[in-house]
């Protein structure tokens, strides 16, 4: 009797144990053009600032990309030697 | 007896020592090796970086200008131990463990109902909780409750309350628990110290209690066994829950209400992780102690609320307190209440 | 459709702190808070010093929006991770759960209370209205709104710190890693970003010598 309430006991705590090493998701994760989170602006919703260069149309995500890509690649300044 | 009360006290105080040291803990240093190990690659394979890659991941502290703490640290990565335990085992296992405990004790109390008295109440009545008892009791009693309130919200509010109220009122309310937990906090700590104290010699385990545990209090039926002035079961919950549990909860939880002593990220997630636990497992221990003490057994509350137990309810509950008080070895106050007069007169 | 990230080239940094100068000014950051920080590995030894600029690295499986028990914290459509200051009750928890130490708190009141946490917002402001006061006194500028990026990376004088999508940058950094053939490794994108896709890497192997 005793040594069966024993593994009983021991049984049922490695079942209970075992569930725990179990990861659920978490998180959402990142998925590509896919927006998470409560109402915000996008960046593309407003018309670019009067100053400086930057040119998008108001609205158009693919035009306001086009810019933040052409601002990202002036990082690289190999493009900017002039051979 | 007394030996079993020292084990105990120092268990808190090991506790407070590790806590302490993990806040100090350094990596084995073997700083110098690497930066040998630089160097050298400088000459044979430039660009290779690896022992400096090995010196961020073991998280000393580097160079850094911006004061402040840990700010020399490049990466941690106990966080995502923290994260996934907290977020997994802790919230899953806690969360089931207590509603358990509340279907269990609804269950227990549909298909068996309180304890009542069996005998006719005598009208006479014995002191069973002194003035200062009680204002103890219910000191550390409310703030327990505002506190265990408080620590659900803020561990299972995103969980449970999010989809029924929204985020911002939600966020109201977990601000709210903060500064509650925040500050009862100290009066919590302050009451369980002096409960602790106060309840400690009457909790000394007898030869009685051994029989106690073995039948389970009589709760499963078999009738109640005797008991001095506390049974085996409110001396476990006085020894694991509020001792135990309480100096644990207490002691991590002063390690995270004051983060300004320069403790590590890691100290406050391994004092996040106990405080967690203990803290979930002090609350279901305290939903039996809370069932037993209200709805459970008549005449319990009212003896935590008035101090007078009838004398049935002595003889019943702790037969051998019962006898002692008869026999004159304890001295407590004794009164007529009104409900004896009524019945003495009909 | 752009993944916003930061890369940070060892090889390039110079501890000058020009980035964490640039991020205070630009977003005027609370009292005590420091959103970059330049954190110099073997400092002062000939041959081991390295330097790398770490601020929010804005995680795909970010830890910090897992442990919110508000619920504040969000990803952008760019991955750009940003949190709403009315809802941050200032329990610390993100800042548990960082690898990187990027959310910190300013000291509200005595005893080391936390007020709002705050941290790098890829210069994208927050939840407020794009360019307003409000948002600008919470979160700092919204670069991102004018087209801009962050102004670390934009204005670091080695080109150290590169900020943007993160398949544009990633191909400005293995152009860099080819003409000088060494030096190819992103610190802290494995942490952040999850093991490359599809068995890239995000910069080519170093051809050995």
């Amino acid at each position: 009797m005793r040594p069966f309430v024993l593994l009983a006991a021991a049984a049922a705590l490695t079942v209970f144990g075992l569930a725990g090493c179990g990861e659920p998701e978490q998180v959402v994760f990142y998925e590509q053009g896919k927006y998470h989170g409560k109402p915000d602006q996008r960046p593309w919703e407003n018309a670019p600032p009067a100053y400086g260069s930057a040119k998008w149309t108001k609205g158009d995500e693919a035009s306001w990309e086009q810019e933040v890509k052409r601002r990202t690649l002036g990082q690289n300044e190999y493009v900017r030697i002039v051979h | 007896m007394a030996n079993l009360a020292r084990v105990l006290g120092w268990v808190g105080v090991v506790a407070a020592f590790i806590l302490a040291g993990a806040a100090h803990a350094q990596p084995v240093s073997s700083n110098q090796e690497l930066i040998q190990q630089q160097q050298q690659r400088r000459s044979e394979q430039p660009g290779n970086n690896a022992p400096v890659w090995r010196e961020i991941r073991s998280g000393q502290p580097q160079f850094n200008s911006v004061p402040g703490r840990e700010s020399g640290v490049l990466i941690v990565s106990s966080g995502q131990t923290w994260r996934a335990l907290r977020d997994g085992p802790i919230m899953r296992y806690g969360g089931w463990l207590l509603v358990a405990v509340v279907v269990a004790i609804a269950l227990y109390f549909l298909l068996r109902g309180p304890i009542r008295l069996r005998g006719k109440p005598t009208g006479r009545m014995i002191e069973r909780f002194g003035g200062f008892e009680r204002f103890v009791h219910w000191s550390v009693a409310i703030t327990f409750c505002i506190m265990a309130i408080t620590g659900l919200v803020i561990l299972f509010g995103k969980v449970v309350l999010l989809p029924l109220t929204g985020h911002v009122f939600l966020s109201w309310l977990a601000a709210l628990s903060k500064y509650l937990h925040n500050f009862v906090a100290l009066l919590f700590i302050l009451s369980l110290i002096v409960t602790i104290i106060t309840f400690m010699r009457d909790n000394l385990l007898q030869a009685a209690d051994r029989k106690w545990i073995a039948t389970a209090g009589g709760l499963l039926g078999g009738g109640e066994v005797p008991s001095g002035r506390f049974n085996a079961g409110e001396k476990g919950w006085f020894w694991i829950g509020v001792l135990i549990l309480g100096i644990v909860v207490s002691i991590t939880g002063l390690v995270l209400l004051f983060p300004n002593f320069d403790q590590t990220r890691e100290t406050m997630q391994i004092a996040n992780i106990v405080h967690a636990i203990a803290a979930v497992l002090f609350m279901a221990l305290g939903l039996g102690h809370i069932y037993m003490g209200t709805i459970g057994m008549a005449g319990a509350y009212r003896s935590m609320r008035t101090g007078y137990v009838d004398e049935t309810w002595a003889k019943e509950h702790h037969a051998l307190w019962y006898e002692d008080i008869k026999s004159g070895k304890i001295q407590a106050k004794t009164e007529q209440s009104a409900l004896g007069e009524l019945q003495r007169q009909h | 459709m752009a993944r916003m990230k930061f890369l940070c080239d060892a090889e390039r940094c110079i501890a000058c702190n020009g980035c964490v100068t640039a991020c205070k000014n630009e977003n005027e950051v609370p009292w005590g808070v420091n959103r970059r920080r330049v954190v110099t590995v073997n400092d002062g030894v000939p041959g081991a010093e390295k330097s790398i600029s770490v601020a929010c690295m804005h995680c795909s499986d970010a830890p910090c929006i897992a442990v919110c028990p508000v619920d504040c914290m969000y990803h952008t459509e760019q991955g750009v991770v940003l949190h709403d200051k009315d809802l941050c009750i200032g329990c610390g928890y993100c800042f548990y759960a960082c690898p990187f130490g990027a959310p910190q708190f300013p000291q509200e009141g005595a005893f080391g209370l936390r007020g709002k946490m705050d941290k790098c917002t890829f210069c994208a402001g927050g939840p407020e209205a794009d360019g307003s006061q409000a948002e600008f006194e919470k979160y700092g500028r919204n670069r991102l709104a004018e087209g801009k990026l962050p102004l670390c990376a934009e204005m670091c004088s080695t080109k150290a710190l590169l900020a943007g999508d993160g398949d544009v940058i990633a191909d400005i950094f293995r152009q860099r890693v080819t003409v000088r053939g060494k030096g190819s490794e992103v610190w802290g994108w494995g942490t952040a970003y999850g093991p490359p896709k599809g068995g890239q890497k995000p910069a080519p192997e170093r051809s050995k010598p």
